[in-house]
């Protein structure tokens, strides 16, 4: 007979996972906020250095599973991404960039100014600039939202993303060499990467809606085809040391473009969508040690306060030129808030490659942290303010 | 209130008003997206007008007063130019058809205002499913007893109207085998239908409207959905049973036909309209639903039974003369084309087979809205 340790240890995340989706279903009726926040708390106070419920992370079937639900909701995302509207409004796409660099430029001097060194510096710079597209496409599905501040966030958050990922990858490979010779090599080997994971996605997105088509029957069996399509990509990027991220964007991009049948009842990928977002954000959210955010502290507060200024800056700036009111403008900068989940599976990935920079990045755990809990508030504000979500 | 008196208007002039639905380019559903397109519309002057309609994925265009084809249409022309590119700038896109394909009516959001809010309170989801999308033609008359014989003279045409603005075949994600299943979702209304028969705009407004009005049930003409309705406070008669066709030229050929009827039956060499001519209305008008160009219809005078596509040839070449006189020739032939080769609704469904996807047919809709093949 199995010891109780065992018996508990392997109930941990059956259980875990219950609480937070109760916790998040009465949240939800009693405080009217979005439930992956509730799901981000439960999973911190679990977490092994916390109260202990759940075991340490590492890689495993868990991660695995983060990340194939991280993968659902990025090919979601770039199925909703229409790349021709960055031409037929330059103002859009230049406001995407100006915003993202700023919040780079503006979060290095800050994290300059507490002191870190430039290493750490660079790297927290880069992960501010990211939009955590788990939390956004989440929000936006939960609240049912459309109109231009859901629109633009939507595909800000997606140019965010690859814009980290790219810069990241550049960051930590000088990291490692730790030499300045070496820069050149370390931009040339993350854009090697960033675009072969581009192409494997594309590829997916040529193959499989094909084969789809062929099957007929489209409506019905979309949903089933893409999922386990996701899950493949993820599990090929996994064995290469591809982007996931980069891959499955790609991949939602290409279906999008060859007008597959993708249909409403079909958001969020269903009941396996919604589980696995539960999982999703209780596993990021465990990951977190509160040490390390005490630790954050102040540094975290002003990357956090920034952050949100330089992005509602940046996107407000060049809201009247690409055709919203400023107060769209300014409600969809401040939508960008989220980070969380994206930042930490882009850390845990890099950790497991041998990279660990949890000891420098001691004040993006905090960051996280606090955005996991407040992202999803503030962009769940931010459109309602904005009048584009459904009335219950 | 009494009805107000019918005011003069310049007879045969005629005004085009189109609902056009607003589109995600993500997923192709209906986006709530009318609030944005109007404020970047307001910062420059729109030919024309564009209002907001009920639903917040509807929009609302009407051209000006017109007394022909050609101007209507190029200021049509000029309008979907603008509308087009401002939704461009927005990643919206625009589209004609009496439906949208697959649109959840659940998930309609009723514009902010007033009356539409009322409306929806009162109808509840009858407001939503009521996302449809009309052309409405408005055809000035010189007097309200011209507007009431013109009005019930038009009754045996209205088949000819459907028909060849008929496309709406989709409904909620099925193909619903009508060629306009929108009509029947107006017909769920309580006030529509068809305009009592009284040919003098003396009993209409005296007699019908003010025993209407008596019973409570009726505040003003709006509160009527009927197929063609006076409009006293224009000075016109409006028709209502066209669906929004998918491009602008056929708008404009469909209000162009319209006038040119006008004139003919305005000489009167037509026997005059009775009330027994309403005895085939119903089921004329269901075939022009159902079955389109292809359906059959019985003369409401003769008895006779005949197909609607020669029907509608026939009087399209009896019109000529008209549209000579009115310089709507380019109209007529447009239309006579579209009897011969196909409907909206058969190109539709065309793109479905094609694209093997409602939304690649949407796609399709939104492309030749803006004049692409």
């Amino acid at each position: 007979m199995p010891d109780l340790l065992t018996i508990l240890t392997n109930l941990a995340w059956p259980v875990a996972i219950c609480i937070a989706w109760l916790a998040g279903e009465f949240g939800k009726r009693w405080t009217g906020l979005p439930r992956i926040s509730f799901y981000g708390i439960v999973g911190f106070a679990l977490g092994a250095t916390q109260i202990g419920v759940l075991p340490p992370t590492g890689a495993g079937p868990v991660l695995v599973l983060a990340d194939v639900a991280f993968g659902l909701i990025l090919f979601e995302l770039g199925y909703r991404i229409n790349l021709r509207w960055l031409r037929t409004n330059p103002w859009f796409g230049m406001a995407a960039l100006v915003e993202a660099l700023g919040t780079f430029a503006a979060v290095y001097l800050v994290a300059n100014a507490f002191g870190t060194t430039t290493m750490t510096a660079l790297m927290l710079a880069s992960l501010a600039m990211s939009t955590s597209p788990a939390t956004v496409v989440r929000i936006v599905n939960e609240q049912r939202s459309s109109g231009q501040v859901t629109e633009r966030v939507l595909h800000l958050s997606a140019i965010n993303c690859v814009l980290a990922v790219f810069t990241f990858n550049i960051i930590v490979g000088f990291w490692i060499f730790r030499s300045s010779d070496d820069i050149g090599d370390a931009t040339l080997s993350s854009l090697v990467a960033l675009l072969m994971s581009a192409t494997l996605g594309a590829l997916f997105g040529v193959i499989v809606p094909a084969l789809l088509r062929h099957l007929g029957n489209l409506s019905k069996d979309a949903t089933v085809g893409f999922a386990l399509a996701v899950i493949l990509l993820v599990s090929i990027t996994y064995t290469t040391q591809m982007s996931p991220v980069v891959a499955t964007l790609a991949f939602g991009l290409t279906a999008r473009h060859r007008r597959v049948a993708f249909s409403q009842a079909q958001r969020n990928f269903g009941a396996l969508g919604e589980l696995l977002t539960v999982l999703l954000f209780v596993y990021a959210a465990s990951t977190l040690d509160w040490e390390q955010i005490v630790a954050g502290g102040m540094l975290a507060l002003a990357v956090v306060f920034v952050r949100l200024l330089t992005k509602t800056l940046g996107v407000t700036a060049f809201s009247h030129l690409s055709g919203i009111s400023w107060r769209k403008g300014a409600l969809t900068g401040l939508a960008l808030a989220p980070v969380s989940v994206f930042v930490i599976l882009l850390l845990e990935h890099a950790r497991l490659r041998g990279i660990d920079v949890s000891e420098e990045l001691r004040s993006m755990a905090a960051v996280t942290m606090l955005l996991e809990v407040f992202g999803p508030i503030i962009i769940q504000r931010a459109l309602v303010w904005a009048n584009e979500t459904t009335e219950a | 209130m009494p009805l107000e008196p019918f005011a003069e208007s310049k007879a045969l002039t005629f005004g085009v008003e189109l609902e056009l639905q607003l589109v995600s380019l993500s997923d192709f559903d209906l986006t709530a997206a009318s609030p944005d397109l109007l404020h970047l519309l307001a910062r420059k002057p729109f030919p024309g007008n564009v209002t907001p309609e009920i639903a917040e994925s509807m929009i609302e265009i009407n051209s000006s007063v017109h007394s022909s084809h050609l101007p209507l249409l190029a200021q049509l022309l000029e309008i979907r130019d603008t509308l087009v590119s401002a939704a461009d700038q927005l990643n919206i896109g625009l589209c004609g058809g009496g439906t949208h394909p697959f649109q959840h009516w659940s998930e309609q959001k009723i514009f902010p205002k007033q009356r539409f809010q009322e409306l929806s309170s009162l109808y509840g989801y009858l407001a939503k499913q009521f996302t449809v999308f009309g052309q409405h033609v408005h055809i000035g008359c010189a007097s309200g007893d011209d507007a009431m014989f013109l009005l019930h003279s038009l009754n045996r045409y209205i088949p000819h109207f459907i028909a060849l603005s008929a496309s709406s075949p989709f409904v909620q994600g099925h193909d619903s085998l009508f060629d306009s299943a929108r009509l029947n979702s107006v017909f769920a209304f309580p006030m529509s239908g068809r305009a009592p028969f009284t040919l003098t705009w003396d009993d209409f407004a005296n007699v019908y409207f003010a025993k209407m009005e008596g019973t409570g049930i009726i505040k003003s003409m709006k509160d009527f959905y009927w197929d063609i309705r006076p409009k006293p406070e224009y000075g016109t008669i409006e028709l209502r049973v066209c669906d929004t066709p998918l491009t602008v030229e056929r708008a404009a050929a469909l209000a162009g036909y319209l006038q040119a009827l006008c004139r003919h039956l305005l000489e009167r060499n037509e026997e005059p309209p009775v009330e027994d001519d309403y005895l085939v209305y119903n089921f004329n008008r269901f075939q022009a639903c159902r079955f389109g160009l292809d359906g059959a219809i019985t003369h409401p005078k003769t008895y006779e039974t005949m197909s609607l596509r020669e029907d509608i040839l026939t009087t399209l070449r009896k019109m000529e003369r008209h549209g000579e006189a009115l310089g709507s020739l380019g109209a007529l032939r447009h239309l006579s084309t579209a009897a011969q080769e196909a409907s909206d609704a058969t190109y539709l469904r065309r793109q479905y087979e094609d694209q093997g996807s409602a939304e690649g047919m949407v796609n399709a809709a939104i492309r030749r809205f803006r004049g692409q093949k």
